[in-house]
């Protein structure tokens, strides 16, 4: 089932974190052919779609920003501008008086700390054996649940995990909250990990053995560090994945109080869908920026991990 | 933001790390013993207690008219619950909803995708721009990608009627509501389809284009030709697992029109989580889960049959 | 079989719930309850926190924290809170809402714990809003009249006769002063539908609708045991088709609310747009604040049925008591001087809305002609329980099946026939789920 692609490949691959990174040649723009008119105006097109594409991206998020630094009589203007003509910090003043903001965040670093450790914590034993005992039933076991659990919808699982947390009482409790990012972040932190566990060579492993250190010693001295860098990315994704989730918290943190930022981020929305619509922006600007400073240091590790399987396939 | 289809075990060879003396096969079945099981238990427990367990209890639940309330004790009702699905109107509504969402915002994602995986696979300029783009929405939270794009649609202070010199209530009219939403569904995961794909064209033996250069092939056909054949696994696990997703997606919905107007967004796993969580109604909910994880599991044999007989061919 | 049995965690749950927040209160003789209130107008949120200031002062030991809570998203919060035994003590929330909470048993019945003071104050037929299955589960305080508020200066020029609570406008006449109110680009009501059901359903009472029907075996079967069933008879529909003809027949009506709420009508009733909109006595409050200077407006009885028939359904909002509560006489004692009649004034004034009480009612700053208040007050005695609210899975219908299938009917995308086949029987697909 291997695509013949596999197969064919002579080049050596990337290595693992590498950003696919085109070189002139591969390009198939680049090959000289053609009259150069007709390759100025390809070049013209090609630039005229990467701006139409950027326009996309970027004029909802320009929206945002100029919104969360706008006075409330630029928001209330019939004509809305740009961008704002008298930018202001008011509505962040005003978005931290609204809503709990600060306990909201505290929460949510909280439950996604505590999920991000936890889950390497307990994912990165099992991702070994997965990698070193890779024809087991076991991993094979495992293998199929990260396959599985990608495609159920998690409305089942939520209405009999909401059930069993209350029977335990555990609703409306970050203990509960965190258990349940553990379990919803486990596939991926068990498939990113068997990735850099592979990558670790067994070679290492027996050199240190036939040294003489005991099995334990090796695992801790020689295959850990190896496996540190995969593991910080991992436990950072988890990080992001916990931070950003709505599901799981709107449905088991009730009381505001105990509720992590993405849900009191939609109290601003309040009857009637009447929303301040300055502080609503400052707030979700804060909510935004952790996840995306972690993000922007791993995104590259976790295409590469996303991909490990995918692309060779 | 969750792994690709693929098998670990048998991409081992292949894959993503070490340019090492890959491991042999086989040579777990010997080492395995006591101690794997003392490292697999930390993780073996949660998963069986927090997902496998409650997923069967959810199966069981759609068999029960379990409800909200302490009055009444629950009782097994067999297959009631799928009868009464069978009959209301509204959930195939919104099962429909779902199936036109799904599809409207994953094929034109993936097109759109490509597009900019090829374009950025170029030497342009400003192509640093476009990267450092492209992994933001994909790290922000879904609840503010809906608020954002809340703030654009608004009717009296969004940009969008500003810009077109309308006065719309995008979210608001039973006409545009879901389309609209279906935009946002579009930007909210395009990047990650994008970086996707990009990491696939890396794979692109170069030999195989400068042949086909020589050969005198023009741009379409060297995508037939050497491009596409070489993305085309990973494209299509993308797409498959974009379609999941978005058959599954909840909180942008959620925070852009709730559902409305007169139920146009109500997205199938809308529609269950209300049904559980808003109306009390757990064992018909589960009986809506159990229905979607048919569907999606069909759709998803479908998938892969059509890309076994795929490779035959190729 | 019962859910607990099919519990297949429920072994962990001993080990688990050691980490589980301890249930608070009691520390060294005092209590404390959590009052979640929902009051969100700034007077009233203002009112609500200073009784419980005063509480407080002379209640050392029986401490009442205030929780803001809000109407958006009530109803799915109280569910899950009550399912997940973390429901607020002392509840606030509406009769057309809480059904499904007092028929779930998580509502403590108030007959033995309220004081017969409190009990006097309030007449029956408003007791009978909070009655659910013989047991009274909240207390019924403050509602609000369906009135047309109007535009003084366009009804005058008009030459309408004025309606009174005395001598109201019958549907009939409410449609031909429409018509003649409706002139100069100006419409002559506009109907703010973003939430039609309740307004639908609440007015229809003067013309003898009911849709709900506790059935004795007839109808094709349903409606057997005493079971509610949905019916859309000539009754039912009187309402319904005069607001359809409004906006779609003789354009009486402005189409562009038809997606609005209440609020939103507002900037086009003080720009002149419309001369009549049938809101909720307390919008006087947010007219009063936004008005411009200068603008002259007047609050009119809702038309009336045949007969001078001016009866309206109403949901009062309520206080209840959590079953799961351990201090279910304190949080009582706590409702009791919540409710005092100057206190019940200070809330309504508070929320631009009627008190329930007897004696509040009374009150001369309920009865002044300012701002309308003496049109209201006048109404009082017609307000009757809506007709939905102690039905089973009403907010479910009212959401799933009610609102699209009305919307789409005003806008005119269906007719009267479908509109009907859709409550009837889609409804009556939902309800019994409810009622197996």
């Amino acid at each position: 089932m291997r695509s013949r692609i596999t197969v064919r490949r002579s080049r050596p691959r990337p290595r693992p974190g590498a950003v696919p990174r085109p070189s002139p040649s591969t390009t198939p723009a680049a090959v000289p052919r053609g009259p150069a008119a007709r390759r100025r105006a390809a070049r013209t097109g090609q630039y005229l779609a990467l701006l139409g594409y950027l326009v996309f991206l970027a004029f909802p998020l320009l929206w945002l920003v100029s919104t969360a630094f706008k006075p409330p009589r630029e928001l209330a203007s019939l004509h809305p501008g740009w961008l704002p003509d008298h930018p202001t910090l008011d509505n962040f003043r005003q978005a931290f008086d609204e809503q709990p903001l600060l306990r909201s965040a505290g929460n949510s670093l909280i439950a996604s700390l505590a999920a991000a450790v936890i889950t390497v914590v307990i994912a990165t034993p099992m991702a070994y054996v997965m990698a070193r005992h890779h024809r087991s039933s076991l991993s094979r076991a495992a293998t199929g649940w990260i396959v599985v659990s990608q495609a159920f919808p998690f409305v089942l699982v939520i209405i009999p995990l909401f059930l069993v947390l209350k029977e335990v009482r555990l609703i409306d409790s970050l203990g509960g909250l965190i258990m349940v990012y553990v379990v919803w972040s486990l596939p991926f932190a068990l498939w990113m990990l068997a990735g850099y566990a592979r990558a670790v060579p067994r070679e290492l492993e027996e050199a240190a053995a036939v040294d003489g250190a005991g099995r334990l010693r090796v695992l801790i001295s020689v295959t850990m560090p190896l496996l540190t860098p995969g593991i910080v990315a991992t436990a950072l994704f988890a990080f992001i994945t916990a931070w950003n989730e709505f599901f799981f918290a709107l449905v088991l943190l009730k009381s505001p109080r105990k509720q992590t930022m993405p849900i009191i981020l939609t109290h601003f929305i309040g009857t009637e869908g009447v929303a301040d619509l300055g502080p609503l922006a400052a707030a979700s600007l804060l909510a935004t920026l952790p996840s995306l400073v972690l993000f922007a240091l791993i995104q590259r590790r976790i295409t590469s991990g996303t991909l490990a399987g995918a692309v060779k396939h | 933001m969750i792994p690709a289809t693929a098998d670990p075990a048998r991409s081992d060879q292949g894959s993503a790390p070490p340019p090492s003396g890959a491991p042999g096969k086989g040579q777990g079945r010997a080492a395995s013993g006591h101690r794997a099981w003392f490292l697999v238990l930390p993780a073996l427990i949660p998963i069986l207690l927090l997902s496998v367990g409650p997923l069967l209890y959810g199966i069981a639940l759609a068999f029960t008219d379990s409800q909200a309330g302490r009055t009444e004790p629950t009782q097994w009702i067999g297959l009631l619950n799928f009868q009464d699905l069978l009959r209301d109107t509204l959930f195939w509504e919104s099962f429909r909803i779902g199936l036109v969402w799904a599809v409207a915002v994953s094929v034109p994602q993936f097109l759109l995708a490509l597009g900019l995986a090829l374009l950025l696979h170029q030497e342009l300029r400003f192509r640093w721009l476009s990267r450092a783009l492209a992994i933001v929405p994909w790290a922000m939270p879904e609840v503010v990608v809906g608020i954002m794009w809340r703030l654009v649609y608004h009717p009296d202070a969004g940009v969008l009627n500003e810009t077109l010199g309308t006065h719309r209530d995008w979210l608001g009219s039973l006409s545009t509501a879901l389309p609209a939403v279906v935009v946002v569904g579009i930007w909210a995961r395009l990047p990650q389809v994008t970086v996707t794909l990009l990491a696939g064209l890396s794979n692109v033996p170069r030999e195989l284009h400068e042949a086909a250069a020589m050969d005198g092939a023009g741009a379409w056909r060297r995508f037939r030709a050497v491009t596409w054949p070489a993305i085309r696994p990973i494209a299509l696990a993308i797409s498959a697992l974009s379609f999941i997703w978005n058959v599954n997606s909840f909180a942008l919905v959620y925070v852009l029109t709730g559902g409305g107007p007169g139920g146009r967004t109500r997205l199938p796993m809308l529609f269950a989580y209300e049904e559980a969580f808003r109306y009390g109604q757990f064992g018909y909910a589960a009986a809506m889960g159990c229905v979607l994880v048919a569907v999606v599991s069909i759709l998803l044999a479908v998938h892969l049959v059509a890309r076994l007989k795929g490779d035959e061919d190729a | 079989m019962r859910r607990r049995t099919l519990l297949a965690a429920s072994a962990t749950g001993a080990l688990l719930s050691g980490c589980a927040p301890e249930r608070r209160r009691a520390t060294g003789g005092r209590i404390t309850l959590r009052f979640q209130s929902l009051a969100w107008q700034q007077e009233s949120v203002a009112a609500n926190k200073q009784l419980v200031g005063e509480w407080n002062a002379a209640h050392p030991d029986i401490r009442v924290e205030y929780v803001q809570g809000s109407w958006d998203g009530v109803h799915d919060q109280l569910l899950t809170s009550f399912e997940g035994g973390e429901a607020p003590d002392i509840i606030h929330d509406a009769t057309d809402d809480f059904a499904d909470f007092a028929y779930g048993g998580y509502l403590a019945d108030l007959t033995d714990l309220l004081p017969r003071r409190l009990k006097d104050e309030i007449p029956p037929r408003t007791w009978q809003t909070a009655t659910f299955g013989g047991g009274v589960h909240g207390v019924p305080f403050l509602q609000e009249p369906r009135v047309l508020i109007a535009n003084r200066a366009l009804l005058e020029r008009a030459r309408v006769r004025i309606p009174t609570a005395e001598r109201p406008w019958s549907w009939a006449e409410f449609e031909d002063a429409a018509e003649a109110l409706t002139r100069d680009g100006a419409y002559g009501v506009a109907w703010p539908l973003k939430e039609p059901v309740s307004a639908t359903l609440n007015l229809s009472l003067s013309t003898g609708g009911k849709v709900f029907h506790r059935g004795r075996g007839r109808g094709r079967g349903r409606g057997a045991d005493g079971k509610v069933t949905v019916r859309f008879d000539a009754a039912d529909q009187r309402v319904p088709r005069v607001i359809h003809d409004q906006l779609g027949g003789d354009r009486t009506a402005a189409r562009t609310t038809l997606g609005m709420g209440g609020s939103d009508t507002l900037p086009g009733f003080f720009g002149g747009k419309y001369a009549m909109v049938p809101l909720g006595f307390s919008y006087r409050q947010q007219i009063v604040q936004q008005a411009p200077k200068g603008f002259a407006w007047t609050v009119l009885p809702s038309p009336a049925g045949p007969g001078g028939d001016q009866r309206q359904g109403v949901s009062p909002q309520t206080l209840s008591i959590a079953a799961d509560s351990p201090y279910q006489r304190e949080a009582a004692r706590f409702i009791d001087f919540f409710l005092r009649p100057p206190h019940m004034v200070r809330l309504a004034l508070g929320d631009w809305m009627l008190p329930t009480g007897r004696t509040a009612l009374r009150d001369p700053a309920l009865r002044t002609r300012r701002h309308g208040w003496a049109t209201g007050t006048a109404l009082a005695g017609q307000l009757r329980p809506a007709p939905a609210q102690t039905v089973r899975g009403y907010p479910e219908w009212k959401d799933k099946v009610a609102t699209p299938a009305l919307q789409e009917y005003y806008s005119g995308a269906i007719g009267m026939g479908e509109l009907r086949e859709r409550l009837v029987d889609d409804g009556n697909l939902v309800l019994a789920r409810y009622q197996r």
